[in-house]
């Protein structure tokens, strides 16, 4: 589906130019009538490549939406969604799936790993369902990336709670997506174990990753190369090269 | 794709062990019935037996015959509704490992294929312990039909090689078309969704249980309309069918039924235990709707068929009394009509002599026989015994008139006729009495048309008016030389009681091992449901829950559940009832209605005591805090 549905607009632009991710006006409304809220308003954002976005904002402000939105994993009212030039508004199960499998990766606060399975099965599963036999030595060396290469045999529940989401992102991370979506990564890891997995990520964007974070705690944020805000579903604010203190700074503003 | 199949069995076996057990018993009931019909429809005359006998084995053969057929319907009935609504429910419960599957890049199709894969599988593991399980089930089945009568000592049922297909066939069959509707389910709804069962996920009614539900309650409505023009065999066959179809039926809808009967039952005095066990069965509807399917069945089926049965008996006992005019009843061998009536003070004799006959209606390739009871009357004592039964008159020499039984032909119709061991030719039907719900004779004959040797050996029974004003007991006395004599109130109740023990043994045959099979299916529901909800319990624990208060809690959802069931099962079997109303005032002219209340109460307590035992060791298992740390 890559080849046919590159947008003709987008193709000129020069690769190193062009937005891993671009939302074009994007709305997204739930409910109807009265009770309808708009969970993403009218949204414009490029999410450049080889960069460390973190999407900031209080409780309901949308956040996770647009995530989700940018992700494929919600449709969206209005508006567009570009992934790497190529428009996945409109795209069908088959072709979400595919995108899934190939170019991009989740991880969710809650490490949504399958129990049954152990540490390397999770993480060749992507590859599996894509039809690949993948290489032991493939998969552990993902894993060994992440630092839990003496974990591969252990089931989820046998990991510590940053253990599983380092198995989350190297399961994520396996297949080499074009952009790594983070729903509040570290939102269920003790100060210590978040080092980890942030250390984790920005070794991932040095070396060229893209990485779309959303993210309530400003020392996550801190971390990434820039952090916008958004309230009622509308980005209000940009930081570049955020600091913790400004972060939070501009939150207590938000949420006043 | 396999191997995730076979890490997910050995995480969560009680979910695969019980869908795999289902289709196990299923495979077993069905092949075993069917094994046990076929031997009995094909059941030889024993060489060396007179026509007079062999008409009597035949007779009591088709009896078999109808039974088994009854109890073949009624396990395969169970193992579809069973199987699928197990299977069902062992998907809704993975929905989020199908969701987390999806995210990672599984398409529509392979999730499909994983699960009919699965199915395939658990159909075969069934089946394979199901066929043995069949030859086990089949001899017991055997045992209780020869233990009951029903068919002659030394009855066994025979294997044949090509059940070996059937039983493959259905136990495919079923977990495929269990699992095929739930399967195209998961794998249509969003993933995300899925995993936060949210949307279309969390939809419990879906449009395939509106279609089945609407068309069953449909049907069910039918047949009680139609069970009054459907005659006495007709109309009992419709009324135990409409319990089926109501059960389906609420089955079906009672995803939107459990939440309103929840919110019925009394939980004021439960306090805040009873409100969070309420909160759990609304909340909960998937899991409460698939404990309370197989209760429904159940308790549907159960009552429904006993009390049609009972109700019938009744029925049957009450048109007795009613068309039966006598002070004694004489039951000797023989024609003794004419010894009693030379008795001083009996002012009338009804001599009734059982003969087996055969009948055949049509003739040439249309002929179709059948065998039955013939009874020798006296045309002229007969309506005076049985007033309502209308002039026999015309009964004289070569005639015959259509019995109680109902099958013996319409007035005007030539039947043949062979009497014991004779072939008395076509002979005309002069006369019919009125259909009985308790059936009876297929034909009345005339004295001096069946062979004198077949009517001198054949069962008496001679119904005696007194003269006004003499001493029952010294008639009695006097009759005591002709045979036993009974007054006749204590007759007719003895008549009944072994109608009853019939009807009873056709309850057991048919409803014992399927109630079994309904009752696994229950337990099964129980423990898949509970397996999923030990984070749930712990973390009740973890909010200052005592261990007595999780188990409390979850013993007053198991309860309402289960009260749910049984009245949404009563409801079924109602549908039942009410059609046994009709179909009673229809064929005697008065509404009988007869609950056998020890079974009844039985059902009652054993549905709360099961889900009570299961629930509260389970809840027990769920209970310890560190189970919270062990999620994933």
């Amino acid at each position: 589906m890559t080849g046919t549905m590159t947008g003709t607009m987008t193709a000129a632009v020069p690769r190193t130019l062009q937005a891993a991710v671009e939302l074009r006006g994007v709305s997204r409304t739930y409910g109807s009538g009265t009770a309808a809220v708009r969970a993403v308003d009218r949204v414009d954002v490029g999410f450049p490549r080889g960069t460390w976005t973190a999407v900031m904002g209080p409780s309901g402000s949308g956040k996770s939406t647009l995530l989700h939105c940018a992700a494929g994993l919600e449709r969206v009212d209005s508006g567009q969604v570009l992934l790497g030039g190529t428009d996945i508004t409109s795209a069908g199960d088959a072709d979400l799936t595919a995108l899934r499998r190939d170019r991009i990766g989740f991880v969710f606060q809650s490490f949504n790993l399958i129990g049954s399975l152990t540490a390397e099965q999770n993480v060749a599963l992507p590859l599996r369902l894509a039809g690949r036999r993948p290489a032991k030595a493939e998969v552990r060396a993902v894993l060994a990336a992440v630092g839990l290469g003496d974990r591969t045999r252990h089931r989820p529940r046998e990991l510590s709670g940053g253990q599983q989401q380092r198995v989350a992102i190297a399961r994520a991370m396996v297949t080499r997506p074009e952009v790594l979506f983070a729903d509040e990564p570290t939102g269920a890891l003790d100060s210590t174990a978040a080092r980890t997995v942030l250390d984790q990520l920005r070794a991932m964007v040095d070396s060229g990753q893209t990485i779309v974070m959303v993210t309530h705690d400003p020392a996550a944020a801190a971390r990434a190369d820039a952090a916008l805000f958004l309230r009622d579903g509308r980005l209000v604010d940009r930081l570049v090269h955020p600091t913790a203190r400004a972060v939070a700074d501009r939150l207590v503003a938000l949420e006043g | 794709m396999l191997r995730l199949s076979w890490s997910t069995f050995t995480e969560r076996w009680p979910l695969f062990i019980g869908a795999a057990l289902t289709v196990c018993l299923g495979v077993a009931l069905v092949q075993s019935s069917l094994l046990v019909l076929i031997s009995a429809a094909t059941l030889d005359v024993p060489a060396g037996l007179s026509a007079s006998d062999a008409i009597r084995f035949t007779e009591g053969a088709s009896v078999a015959v109808t039974v088994s057929a009854l109890t073949l319907g009624f396990s395969a009935f169970l193992a579809v509704f069973i199987v699928g609504s197990t299977f069902a429910f062992t998907v809704a419960q993975r929905r989020r490992d199908l969701a987390l599957l999806r995210l990672a890049g599984g398409g529509r199709g392979q999730l499909h294929r994983l699960l009919l894969g699965e199915a395939v599988l658990l159909g075969l593991a069934g089946t394979a312990v199901g066929v043995p399980a069949g030859l086990a089930t089949m001899s017991f089945q055997s045992w209780l039909l020869g233990a009951l009568g029903f068919v002659p000592a030394g009855f066994t049922a025979e294997w044949r090689t090509w059940i070996l297909g059937v039983s493959v066939g259905v136990g495919l069959g079923v977990a495929l078309a269990g699992v095929l509707v739930a399967a195209r389910r998961a794998a249509q709804v969003r993933p995300l969704e899925a995993l936060r069962d949210t949307g279309d996920a969390a939809r419990v009614m879906t449009a395939g249980r509106w279609v089945i539900g609407i068309l069953f309650t449909a049907g069910a409505i039918a047949l009680i309309v139609l069970a009054p023009i459907g005659g006495a065999a007709g109309g009992m066959a419709m009324a135990v069918n409409v319990a089926l179809c109501g059960s389906v039926a609420l089955s079906a809808l009672s995803p939107l039924l459990v939440p309103g009967v929840a919110r019925l039952l009394p939980a004021g005095r439960a306090g805040v235990l009873g409100e969070l066990a309420r909160a759990n069965m609304r909340d909960g509807v998937r899991r409460s709707a698939a404990t309370a399917a197989p209760l429904i069945v159940l308790v549907a089926l159960v009552l429904g068929q006993s009390g049609a049965l009972t109700s019938f008996a009744a029925a049957g006992e009450a048109e007795q009394r009613r068309s039966t005019v006598a002070d004694l009843v004489v039951e000797a061998t023989g024609p003794v009509g004419a010894q009693v009536a030379a008795v001083p003070g009996v002012a009338a004799a009804s001599t009734e002599i059982e003969v087996p006959v055969a009948v055949t209606h049509g003739s040439g390739e249309d002929a179709e026989t059948e065998t039955g009871l013939g009874l020798v009357v006296d045309p002229a004592a007969y309506p005076v015994a049985h007033p309502g039964a209308g002039s026999l008159d015309g009964l004289v020499g070569r005639s015959v008139a259509g019995g109680p039984g109902g099958d013996g032909g319409a007035v005007g119709d030539t039947v043949g006729v062979r009497a014991g061991d004779t072939d008395l030719g076509p002979l005309p039907v002069v006369a019919a009495v009125p259909p009985g719900i308790g059936g009876g004779a297929t034909l009345l004959l005339p004295p001096g048309l069946a062979p004198a040797g077949d009517v001198a050996a054949g069962p008496s029974r001679t119904f005696v008016a007194l003269e006004p004003g003499t001493d029952p007991g010294a008639v009695s006395a006097a009759l005591t030389s002709i045979g036993t004599v009974h007054g006749v109130g204590e007759w007719i109740a003895r008549d009944a009681a072994a109608r009853d023990a019939t009807s009873a043994g056709v309850f057991l045959v048919v409803m014992g091992l399927g109630g079994m099979y309904a009752l696994i299916g229950v337990v099964n529901s129980v423990v898949i449901g509970a397996a999923a909800r030990r984070p749930e319990f712990a973390a009740a624990r973890a909010t200052g829950l005592t261990r007595r208060q999780v188990v409390r809690m979850a013993l007053v959802e198991a309860w309402g559940v289960t009260a749910v069931g049984l009245v949404l099962g009563a409801v079924a079997a109602a549908g039942t009832l009410a059609a046994v109303l009709g179909a009673t005032t229809a064929v005697t002219g008065h509404a009988t209605l007869a609950l056998p209340w020890p079974l009844v109460l039985t059902v009652v307590a054993g549905a709360f005591l099961v889900t009570s035992v299961l629930t509260s060791w389970s809840a027990t298992r769920g209970t310890r805090v560190t189970l919270l740390a062990a999620r994933d």
